[in-house]
C-alpha cells in the first residue's frame, strides 16, 4: 500500500508540475494580454551573493505601487495592464541561471527578462536570449560588454554606468589633480576587480598609466588583506583605489587601522563606497581611517540624511513602508531595484498600446528620460543610436564623518567612440 | 522459474516500464519539462558513480562536484578551444575524468573516513579556483561559451532531443553498472566495504578496488559533467560550487545506498525539490529544502530503495509463489 | 627577517580566528565519531543572536556575550535532541547529512530573520596596536588568541578533572558500559553538543569584527577549521588548536613567499601539504593511530 501511495505521490508531483506548464497562456506576444504583462528575471536569493537579494524586491515592490495608482493615462499599471513580475533563484550558479531564464521564456512565457543579475550569470544566457528574440534588458551588472556588444547581441542591453567608465573618471581625476600621485590597487580578483582595473588604465592614459606602481590582487573568499596592504604601503602608494566588493572593502580599511597607516588619498568602488558600509569602516577603523574617501554614484543613497526631504526618497520610503515593511529602507539595494522598475515602466509605456518585443527594444534602444526620481538630479537615462549605456553620468563623492559632499559636476563618462 | 529469476524479471519488468515512460515522456508534456529531465539524466548518471564509490565501496566523498567540473571543462576546451564536435567528447570527457579519478584514488588510499572526506571536500573546493587560475585554458572567472545546443533531427525540439540525448547516455551507462556490480567487480568492492580483513585476506588487492571505485565513480561523474556543458552550454567556476558535491551526496543517500535503482529517486528529488521549495516561499528557499531534506532522511534513512527492499518481501513472496506452483504442477 | 616574523604574527591571528572552531569540531567528533558540518553555522547563528542583543535590545557587550553562549549551549544541546537523535540509530551518514541539512536551514534562516546584507560587530577588545622591534601587532588579534588558548585549556581541565567530563569522557568511548554504569548517555552527548555550540559561538563572536558579519562568513573558516582538527588529530583537543595555528602561519607564509602561485591557489596548495601531511602521519600531528593494517 506504502508503495502505491509513494508512487502515485510522485506521478502527482509530475503531473502536477507538467500540467501547470501545459496550460500556460502563449498569446501573440508572449506574456502580454489585455491585462497583464509578464516579466521575469534570475536573482541569486540564496548563496554567497544573496546580499543581492533586496535588488528585485525594490522592482518588484515598484511595479506594485504602479500597479495599484492611476498612473497618466488615468488608468492603473502601464496602458491598463498589470505588471506582473516573476523572480527565480539561480544561487549564482550559471548553470541554474540557464535553466530558470529557459524556464521563465519557454514555460513561463515571460514578455521580456528585465534585471537579470551578475556578470557571469547573464553572460550563459545571453545567447540564448538573443537567440529566442528575448528582450534581455537592464542587467544588473557593471561589466561593460552589456552596452559594448550590441551589434552582436542586439536584444541585451545594461543598465548602470558600468564599471570601466566608473574607474576611468577615478583616472581622469588623477591626471587633472593629482598627477604626481603614487597609485596603488588593491583589487579584488575577477572580472569585477580586473574591469575596474582596465577603466583606472584608460582613464590614466598611456601617459599616466606608469603612475601605478603596485597592484595587489585578493579572492574575494581571503579574510585577510595584510600582506596585500604591506606590500603596497612598501611600494610608497599615497593614492590608493580599493576595488572590491564591501566586506573585503571594509576589512582594508580595518587592516590599514591596523598597520598604521593612511594614504594620501583613498578611491574606493561606488558598490562599496555607500553610507552603510563607509560607517561600517568607520566604527573599525576609525573615522580618521575613512574620512577623505572619495567615490561615486548615480542614484540617491537612503543612509544619507542629506535625502531626507528629497520628494523621490520620500516616495521611496511610502513605496518601502507600503509593500516592504520588514525590509531595511536604508538597503540602497533597494532603491537600485526601485530606479530600475522606474526605466523599465517608461520604456513600457512607450512601447506603444499594443506592445510587442520589438516595440519595447525600439523603446528601450530611444529613451531620453530626466523623470527618474530615484538617481541623482540631472542625470538623464538616455540610449541612442551607438549610445548603448541608458545611465552614464555619475558625481564623485568625498566622504567626511557620516556625510557625503559632492564635488565636481555629474560627469558624463560615455565611453567614448562609441 | 526460480524465486530469484522471478525478482529478477519482476525488477527488469519495473525497470522497461521506468525507460518506457522516458521515451513517451517527452511528448507528453511540456517542452520545457524536457529540459529538466535532461538535467535529472545528468543527475542520474553522476549519482550511479557517486554510489559505486560510497554505497558498494563505503568511500565518502564529498567532492564529486569535482569530476562532473572536470567533465564538463573538458568538453567545452575540446569543443571551443580544438573544435572537436560536442558530442564526441562525451566518451573523451568520461575517459579523461575516469583517469583524473584514479590518480586521485591512489594518494586517496590511505585515507579513509573523516580523513578522506578531508580530502575529497578539498578537491571539491580546489578544482574550481585551479580552473581560475589557469585563465588561458579554462577561460578563467569567464568561463567558456559553448554554442547553443540544438537538435539534429527536425522532429525533435531541441528540449526533447537533450532529453533524448542524456537519457540514451544514462541508459547505457545504468546498464554497464549493473553488469559491473552483479559481477566479480562488484562482489569485490563490496567486500572491500564490509569485510576489508576478509577481503584481503582471501587474495583481493584493496588499493587495486579502492582505487578502481574512485576511477568508475569520477568517469561516470565526466560524463555527467560533460551532458552538462552541453546542455548549459557555458561553464565558469561558479557551476561547480561546493554545494553541487553535497547536492550529489543527498541525492545518492536519498536513493539509497547501494542501489542503482535508488538513484532515479535521487536525481528526481535533487532536480524538482529544491525549486519547488523555492516556489513555497521564495524568501529563505533554503530553510525550506533544508527542512524537506531532514523529513526525507527522517521518512526514509537508507533512501528511496530502502525502502522498497522493507516492501520486497512481498516481491519475493510473489516469486516463491510462482515457484511452488510450478513445482507443485512438477510433483503432481 | 622582521618580515618573516610579521607574516608568522598574521597567521596566528588567523590561526586564532578557526582554532576555537576546530576544538567544537573535534568535541563532536570524539563523542560521536562524525564531524558536524553545520558547526560553523550554528556559531554564525549564534553571532547573530548576539548582533541583535546589542543592536537591537540594547545590551552591553559583555551582557550579550555570556547570554549568547547560554542560548548556544541551549540551543546545541536541542538541535542534538531534535536532529541528531532520531538519526544515531541508522547509520553515521544518515547523521551527517543531518549535519548538513542543519547546515542549509540555519544559513538560509539567518539571512531571513536578519537579512543577508554585511553588518558590524562590534569587537571587546581595544583597536590598539603594538609595534615590536618593526613587527605590528594588533591588541585584538592578540586577545583572540589568548581566547582560543584559554578555551582549550578550559576543555582540556573540564574532561580531566571533572566528574561530568569524566562521565562525558566515558559515554562517548563506551556507550554501552557507560549505561551499565548508571551514565545517562544521552544527556552527556546533548551536553557534548551545548558545549560545542558554546564553542562555535564564541569562534563567531571572536571572527565577526574581523571577517564582518553576514550569513555566509563561517563558511570559509570551517574549512580552516576542518582541516585544522584533521591535521591536529581529529580526536585531539590540543591538536586542533596546534593544527590551526600551523595552517593559518603556512597559509600567511604561502601568500608573502610563494606568489607566484597567485592568490587562487593558495587554499589548495595549503590542502594539499596537508594531505601530503596525512599521507606521512595518517592520524594527523597529535593523533593515535588505531592500526588497522590491512
Amino acid at each position: 500500500m506504502r508503495r502505491v501511495l509513494l508512487a502515485a505521490g510522485a506521478v502527482a508531483a509530475v503531473a502536477g508540475v507538467a500540467i501547470a506548464g501545459a496550460f500556460a497562456r502563449t498569446a501573440a506576444t508572449p506574456g502580454v494580454t489585455s491585462r497583464l504583462v509578464t516579466i521575469g528575471g534570475t536573482f541569486p536569493l540564496s548563496g554567497p551573493a544573496s546580499s543581492y537579494a533586496p535588488i528585485p524586491v525594490g522592482m518588484k515592490a515598484y511595479f506594485s505601487y504602479v500597479n495599484a495608482r492611476k498612473g497618466p493615462d488615468g488608468l492603473r499599471g502601464v496602458g491598463g495592464r498589470q505588471i506582473v513580475f516573476k523572480y527565480y533563484d539561480d544561487g549564482y550558479n550559471p548553470a541554474n541561471t540557464v535553466q530558470r531564464t529557459r524556464q521563465l521564456v519557454e514555460q513561463d512565457h515571460v514578455f521580456a527578462l528585465v534585471g537579470g543579475l551578475g556578470t557571469e550569470p547573464q553572460e550563459a544566457v545571453v545567447a540564448y536570449a538573443n537567440q529566442q528574440k528575448v528582450p534581455q534588458i537592464y542587467v544588473s551588472s557593471g561589466a561593460t560588454e552589456w552596452g559594448a556588444n550590441h551589434d552582436k547581441y542586439p536584444w541585451t542591453i545594461g543598465w548602470q554606468p558600468d564599471y570601466q567608465a566608473e574607474a576611468a573618471l577615478y583616472g581622469r581625476y588623477i591626471v587633472s589633480n593629482l598627477p604626481n600621485a603614487k597609485i596603488g590597487v588593491i583589487y579584488q580578483n575577477d572580472s569585477y576587480g580586473k574591469d575596474y582595473i582596465a577603466g583606472l588604465e584608460a582613464g590614466l592614459g598611456p601617459a599616466h598609466k606608469s603612475q601605478i606602481v603596485a597592484t595587489r590582487g585578493f579572492e574575494v573568499t581571503d579574510t585577510s588583506v595584510l600582506s596585500q596592504v604591506i606590500d603596497l604601503r612598501k611600494a610608497g602608494v599615497d593614492t590608493l583605489m580599493i576595488f572590491g566588493t564591501p566586506s573585503p572593502t571594509i576589512r582594508t580599511y580595518a587592516t590599514m587601522a591596523k598597520i598604521g597607516w593612511k594614504p594620501a588619498n583613498i578611491f574606493v568602488n561606488s558598490v562599496s563606497g555607500t553610507a552603510t558600509f563607509l560607517g561600517i569602516a568607520t566604527s573599525l577603523a576609525g573615522a580618521a581611517e575613512v574620512n577623505d574617501s572619495i567615490t561615486t554614484y548615480y542614484t540617491k543613497d537612503p543612509a544619507n540624511p542629506a535625502w531626507d526631504n528629497d520628494a523621490g526618497m520620500k516616495l521611496y520610503r511610502q513605496i518601502m513602508a507600503k509593500y516592504v515593511p520588514s525590509g531595511d529602507a536604508k538597503n540602497g539595494l533597494y532603491l537600485y531595484g526601485m530606479a530600475k522598475a522606474y526605466t523599465f515602466v517608461q520604456a513600457l509605456r512607450a512601447a506603444g498600446k499594443n506592445p510587442t518585443r520589438e516595440s519595447l527594444m525600439n523603446a528601450v534602444l530611444n529613451m531620453n528620460d530626466k523623470t527618474n526620481p530615484f538617481l541623482l538630479p540631472g542625470v538623464v537615462t538616455k540610449t541612442g543610436k551607438n549610445d548603448y549605456f541608458p545611465i552614464s553620468q555619475q558625481r564623485l563623492l568625498r566622504w567626511n564623518n557620516g556625510l557625503f559632499t559632492p564635488f565636481g559636476s555629474l560627469v558624463d563618462t560615455r565611453p567614448k567612440g562609441l | 522459474m526460480t524465486p530469484r529469476l522471478a525478482s529478477v524479471a519482476v525488477r527488469a519488468a519495473a525497470v522497461a516500464a521506468v525507460a518506457a515512460l522516458v521515451v513517451l515522456l517527452p511528448h507528453a508534456f511540456d517542452d520545457f519539462l524536457n529540459y529538466r529531465f535532461a538535467f535529472v539524466g545528468i543527475y542520474f548518471i553522476a549519482i550511479i558513480g557517486l554510489n559505486v564509490l560510497t554505497g558498494y565501496n563505503g568511500q565518502i566523498s564529498l567532492g564529486h562536484g569535482a569530476f562532473l567540473a572536470f567533465g564538463a571543462y573538458t568538453t567545452a576546451i575540446l569543443s571551443t578551444n580544438y573544435g572537436v564536435g560536442e558530442y564526441w567528447t562525451i566518451p573523451i570527457a568520461g575517459v579523461v575524468t575516469g583517469l583524473f579519478g584514479l590518480a586521485f584514488g591512489l594518494p586517496a588510499l590511505r585515507l579513509s573516513g573523516v580523513y578522506l572526506a578531508l580530502a575529497t571536500f578539498g578537491l571539491a573546493v580546489s578544482i574550481v579556483l585551479v580552473a581560475k587560475r589557469f585563465e588561458g585554458f579554462t577561460g578563467g572567472g569567464g568561463g567558456k561559451t559553448l554554442t547553443l545546443p540544438s537538435s539534429p533531427f527536425g522532429a525533435l525540439s531541441t528540449n526533447e532531443w537533450l532529453s533524448y540525448l542524456t537519457w540514451g547516455v544514462a541508459g547505457l551507462m545504468f546498464v554497464a553498472a549493473w553488469l559491473l556490480t552483479r559481477g566479480r567487480l562488484g562482489r569485490s568492492l563490496r567486500a572491500v566495504r564490509e569485510a576489508p580483513i576478509a577481503a584481503v585476506s582471501s587474495g583481493l588487492s584493496l588499493a587495486r578496488y579502492k582505487t578502481l571505485a574512485f576511477g568508475i565513480a569520477a568517469a561516470y561523474a565526466g560524463v555527467a559533467g560533460s551532458l552538462l556543458a552541453i546542455a548549459v552550454a557555458y561553464v565558469n567556476p561558479d557551476t561547480f560550487p561546493v554545494s553541487l558535491s553535497i547536492l550529489l551526496l543527498t541525492g545518492a543517500v536519498l536513493g539509497g545506498l547501494g542501489s542503482l535503482e535508488g538513484m532515479l529517486f535521487g536525481a528526481l528529488f535533487i532536480e524538482f525539490v529544491p525549486k519547488w521549495a523555492e516556489s513555497i516561499d521564495n524568501r529563505a528557499p533554503s530553510v525550506i529544502y533544508g527542512l524537506i531534506l531532514l523529513g526525507a532522511l527522517f521518512v526514509i534513512p537508507s533512501g528511496a530503495s530502502g525502502l522498497l527492499q522493507r516492501l520486497a518481501p512481498s516481491l519475493k513472496s510473489a516469486g516463491e509463489r510462482l515457484y511452488s506452483r510450478h513445482n507443485s504442477r512438477v510433483q503432481a | 627577517m622582521t618580515d618573516f616574523i610579521q607574516h608568522v604574527v598574521v597567521g596566528l591571528a588567523n590561526g586564532g580566528i578557526y582554532a576555537t572552531l576546530a576544538l567544537a569540531l573535534v568535541l563532536i567528533h570524539r563523542a560521536t565519531g562524525i564531524i558536524n558540518f553545520a558547526q560553523g553555522e550554528m556559531g554564525m547563528f549564534a553571532t547573530f543572536v548576539a548582533w541583535a542583543l546589542i543592536s537591537h535590545h540594547g545590551f552591553p557587550y559583555w551582557g550579550a556575550f555570556f547570554l549568547t553562549l547560554a542560548i548556544a549551549f541551549l540551543g546545541g544541546a536541542a538541535v542534538h535532541q531534535v536532529v541528531i537523535r532520531p538519526f544515531e540509530h541508522v547509520s553515521e551518514l544518515a547523521v551527517v547529512m543531518a549535519t548538513i541539512a542543519l547546515l542549509v536551514i540555519l544559513n538560509g534562516l539567518a539571512g531571513w530573520i536578519w537579512t543577508p546584507e554585511v553588518k558590524f560587530f562590534e569587537s571587546p577588545f581595544p583597536q590598539k596596536v603594538l609595534h615590536a622591534g618593526g613587527v605590528v601587532m594588533s591588541v585584538q588579534d592578540l586577545c583572540v588568541i589568548g581566547v582560543s588558548v584559554a578555551c582549550v585549556l578550559l576543555v582540556f581541565l573540564f574532561f580531566r578533572l571533572t566528574t561530568l567530563g569524566l562521565m562525558m569522557r566515558a559515554s562517548a568511548l563506551r556507550p554501552g558500559t557507560s549505561r551499565l554504569l548508571g551514565i545517562r548517555v544521552n544527556l552527556m552527548l546533548s551536553i557534548g553538543w551545548g558545549l560545542a555550540a558554546v564553542l562555535s559561538a564564541v569562534s563567531g563572536m571572536m571572527a565577526a569584527p574581523t571577517v564582518q558579519l553576514d550569513p555566509n562568513f563561517m563558511l570559509l573558516i570551517l574549512t580552516y577549521a576542518f582541516a585544522a582538527a584533521v591535521l591536529g588529530g581529529i580526536d585531539s583537543p590540543v591538536g586542533s588548536v596546534v593544527g590551526a595555528f600551523v595552517i593559518g602561519i603556512g597559509i600567511s607564509l604561502l601568500s608573502a613567499y610563494a606568489r607566484f602561485i597567485g592568490t587562487e591557489l593558495q587554499l589548495p596548495v595549503a590542502l594539499a601539504v596537508l594531505l601530503l601531511v596525512l599521507v606521512v602521519r595518517p592520524a594527523g600531528l597529535f593523533g593515535r593511530v588505531v592500526v588497522r593494517r590491512v
